[in-house]
């Protein structure tokens, strides 16, 4: 055997590449043997996905988009959890963000009053457990609201009672289809003209504000394509149902879905205002001086000089930040807010098939980690190539 | 300038003015902005005045500050807190003296939450405890601030207080167990909360550090299942692993007993227990990733010259690699503890007794103060507050003063 030629003189058990192979081969059966036993204490049960397609018998609140009832299958009421776990981390990263910005860009404010309250903010809100928040939001603010019947209320427009929150919201008429394919245009021609106009700009010196022309572009085609369609939008205000059991119309956000909101936001609102923070102080201050230099004001300098700058800093840490928001919104099964691993529960006492379940709630996770991770690795990506 | 204040010290009332001229009205912009601010301010500084010192009934904490910090631990067992709590008050004051130096600003913050809650709610021989615990917390400062630092006897004294908290943690255990022991389903409360934090880590740690060397290992196998484990625990919540534990474990355990940790068998184990798999587990995962960081921090040179020197692979790994990596971690892996301490109230949701259980509990069991919810909620947020902020004040020192490029 080569291996031996090449090891002469040596003890085989020196020998790099038999040291390797044994190592490597001990490990792998080891793995092997574990997972042998796994399967042999798994034959016993019924693994199987056909539960699945099974009559789910339980219903949920808070769908959105999805409309199931108890005599549904079960896999439509897992989508119905999935949806809300998906809306939940969209508007929750959404606003986090939002919140963190500006957190983050006031705590290096050169107001100190301002600086100093960011900075209680950052330090309270990420160092109480995320669960504690939830549960505080539910149940010491949320749930001591005054009854539907007697909603608090703001000028008989919105709505807030122990239920939830009931805003105005819009209703679609017909011809929204038409107005769909209309601002489809719109954007289409938004992004030609940005581009025309950017271009122009380039090309010839002249200002030529590629950013106000594309908006008034958009805005212009869909209030034509809005009168076309005829209106196919009106508004919608809630109102208290008949018996004080519900709202009607409008729109309507739980008691849960907004804890669970408010907490997520505010913690991670707080991190990512550590990163904002960070990843400002860490473009070069000669940036900042320069384009004071050049006469820009506060607000051009943050916006045009350093955010730009700091963004290509800030996305990796950010991208686990958003990642943490989605996974943590797994808690809201503390305050019975039926996202997918809530759902999943349901599923497991009612069918006893929790090792399958289990399998697709981590299969789960992981798609959205994977969908996350590549958006912002893109973004990352495109960021990276303005410095050239 | 810098004439004027020598000659003639500016008056304190001038100085603050031009302070204020430069932090809070230095422009039109900015004047608004402080206005705003202030108003923002008062109103939520008079909210929360008013609710503590007016609106809230506090005895609700008083009344249950047995359940909310130790859960239902049997009455007349409380001795065995006390040595570990002892210790480790100890050994957190040198540690604060020898690693780095008490942030006043920070030490000032938390003084002025914690004394007011310890002088409502400590009586007699619990007062007379923990401010021996605190007396003794502020002796170890004192004595490595004092004596041990500068002086030659300082690395001695940060090996021996490195033994020490390793020691800690056994005799932390030992209390719980020995001299007849108390049944791991009472333990519970804040003291819970800790504890778990304090196993998940000291377990995970040789649990990450493999996984690390596994993840950069040069052999494809190893790296592999490394990575596949790694990612797979990052990617999903804490809360299915917990779930997994409470539900799944059982069914693949053998039921084999094994003293102490279980003796009706492995698949019979106590749900405390099934926890801390959860959280070594999970947390396993997290340590890796900063272990690796460290990994890759050591200079290739520093492998090579001791391959040169005729050194071994374990060799090489336990006396160069190691020995810098891990230092280079320590601050990562006290951030890693603060959110897995954080992390610990989520056994709140399988139904062990932790501090936010405790409270849940008050609330809904005891209906003189079912209305008290607040107060209690913010009790726990409290609590959970004082001990994660110092700690990440602690990391922040260690950063500055352990970080790799200023070793």
């Amino acid at each position: 055997m080569a291996v031996t030629t090449i090891g002469a003189g040596l003890s085989l058990w020196r020998n790099v590449r038999v040291q390797r192979f044994v190592v490597q081969a001990v490990f792998a059966a080891a793995l092997a043997a574990f997972g042998y036993y796994l399967f042999t204490q798994a034959r016993e049960l019924d693994l199987g996905f056909d539960f699945l397609n099974g009559r789910a018998g339980f219903n949920i609140s808070n769908q959105v988009w999805t409309n199931y009832d108890s005599n549904d299958l079960r896999r439509e009421l897992y989508i119905a959890g999935v949806v809300n776990t998906v809306r939940i981390a969209g508007v929750g990263i959404a606003l986090a963000t939002l919140l963190g910005l500006v957190a983050g860009v006031a705590r290096l404010s050169g107001n100190w009053l301002l600086s100093r309250l960011a900075l209680v903010y950052v330090e309270t809100a990420r160092n109480i457990p995320l669960l504690v928040q939830i549960v505080f939001w539910y149940i010491a603010v949320l749930l001591q609201l005054p009854r539907l019947a007697d909603s608090m209320t703001a000028f008989d427009m919105a709505f807030l009672s122990v239920r939830g929150l009931a805003l105005p919201w819009v209703q679609t008429e017909n011809g929204f289809g038409l107005w769909l394919i209309f601002l489809t245009v719109a954007a289409v021609a938004a992004v030609a003209v940005r581009q025309w106009r950017g271009k122009r700009e380039e090309r010839t010196g002249q200002p030529s504000y590629p950013n106000w022309v594309a908006l008034g572009t958009f805005v212009a085609i869909a209030l034509v394509g809005f009168a076309i369609a005829g209106g196919p939008l009106s508004p919608d205000r809630p109102e208290i149902g008949e018996r004080g059991f519900r709202y009607d119309g409008g729109l309507f956000i739980s008691a849960e879905f907004t804890a669970l909101l408010l907490a997520l936001v505010t913690y991670t609102g707080a991190f990512i205002a550590e990163i904002v923070r960070g990843s400002i102080q860490a473009v070069p201050k000669g940036q900042t001086e320069a384009s004071a230099a050049l006469g820009l004001n506060p607000f051009q300098r943050l916006n045009l000089v350093i955010l730009p700058q700091a963004l290509r800093i800030m996305i990796p840490p950010l991208t686990s930040q958003y990642l943490n928001l989605t996974k943590n919104s797994s808690l809201a099964v503390a305050i019975a807010f039926p996202e997918l691993v809530g759902v999943s529960r349901t599923i497991m006492n009612n069918t006893g098939q929790t090792i399958p379940m289990f399998v697709i709630v981590m299969a789960t996770y992981l798609l959205m980690s994977l969908i996350i991770s590549l958006v912002m690795n893109t973004l990352h990506r495109r960021t990276t190539l303005v410095e050239h | 300038m810098a004439t004027i204040v020598r000659t003639s010290p500016t008056p304190i009332l001038r100085r603050a003015r031009r302070w204020a001229k430069d932090n809070l009205f230095g422009s039109v912009g900015n004047t608004l902005l402080t206005v705003v601010t202030s108003a923002i301010l008062g109103f939520v500084l008079y909210q929360i005045l008013r609710f503590v010192f007016i609106t809230a009934e506090w005895e609700v904490i008083e009344t249950n500050r047995r359940l909310l910090f130790i859960g239902r631990f049997p009455a007349g067992e409380e001795w065995r807190f006390w040595p570990t709590i002892f210790v480790a008050s100890a050994l957190a004051g040198l540690t604060w003296g020898l690693w780095s130096r008490l942030e006043w600003q920070a030490a000032m913050i938390l003084a002025a939450a914690l004394v007011p809650v310890f002088a409502f709610f400590a009586h007699g021989e619990l007062a007379l405890l923990t401010a021996a615990a605190v007396a003794l917390a502020v002796l170890g400062y004192g004595l490595a601030q004092l004596w041990l630092t500068g002086s030659g006897y300082s690395a001695a004294a940060r090996q021996l207080v490195m033994v020490g908290w390793v020691i800690t943690f056994p005799l932390t255990i030992f209390m719980l167990l020995a001299f007849g022991g108390v049944d791991p389903s009472l333990w519970g409360g804040f003291y819970l909360n800790i504890l778990l934090a304090v196993v998940g880590i000291v377990v995970s740690f040789p649990l990450g550090v493999l996984l690390a060397l596994g993840r950069t290992s040069s052999y494809p196998v190893l790296r592999v299942a490394s990575t596949a484990y790694i990612e797979l625990i990052r990617g999903v919540p804490l809360i299915t692993i917990l779930l997994m534990t409470w539900l799944v474990l059982p069914i693949f355990l053998p039921s084999i007993a094994v003293p102490v940790l279980a003796p009706e068998g492995l698949d019979d184990m106590e749900l405390t227990y099934r926890v801390m798999v959860a959280l070594v587990l999970f947390s396993a995962a997290y340590v890796a990733e900063a272990v690796r960081g460290g990994l890759q921090a050591v200079p290739r040179g520093q492998i090579e010259a001791a391959q040169a020197l005729g050194m071994g692979t374990f060799s090489v790994l336990a006396f160069i690699i190691l020995p810098q990596a891990l230092r280079a971690v320590i601050p990562a892996l006290v951030g890693q503890f603060i959110s897995l301490f954080k992390d610990t109230s989520l056994i709140f949701i399988v139904g062990s007794t932790d501090l936010l259980k405790a409270g849940r509990a008050i609330t809904q069991g005891q209906i003189e103060f079912s209305s008290q919810e607040k107060e209690v909620l913010l009790f726990v947020a409290l609590v959970f507050w004082v001990v994660a902020f110092s700690m990440s004040r602690l990391s922040q020192r260690l950063e500055r003063t352990m970080g790799v490029g200023e070793r």
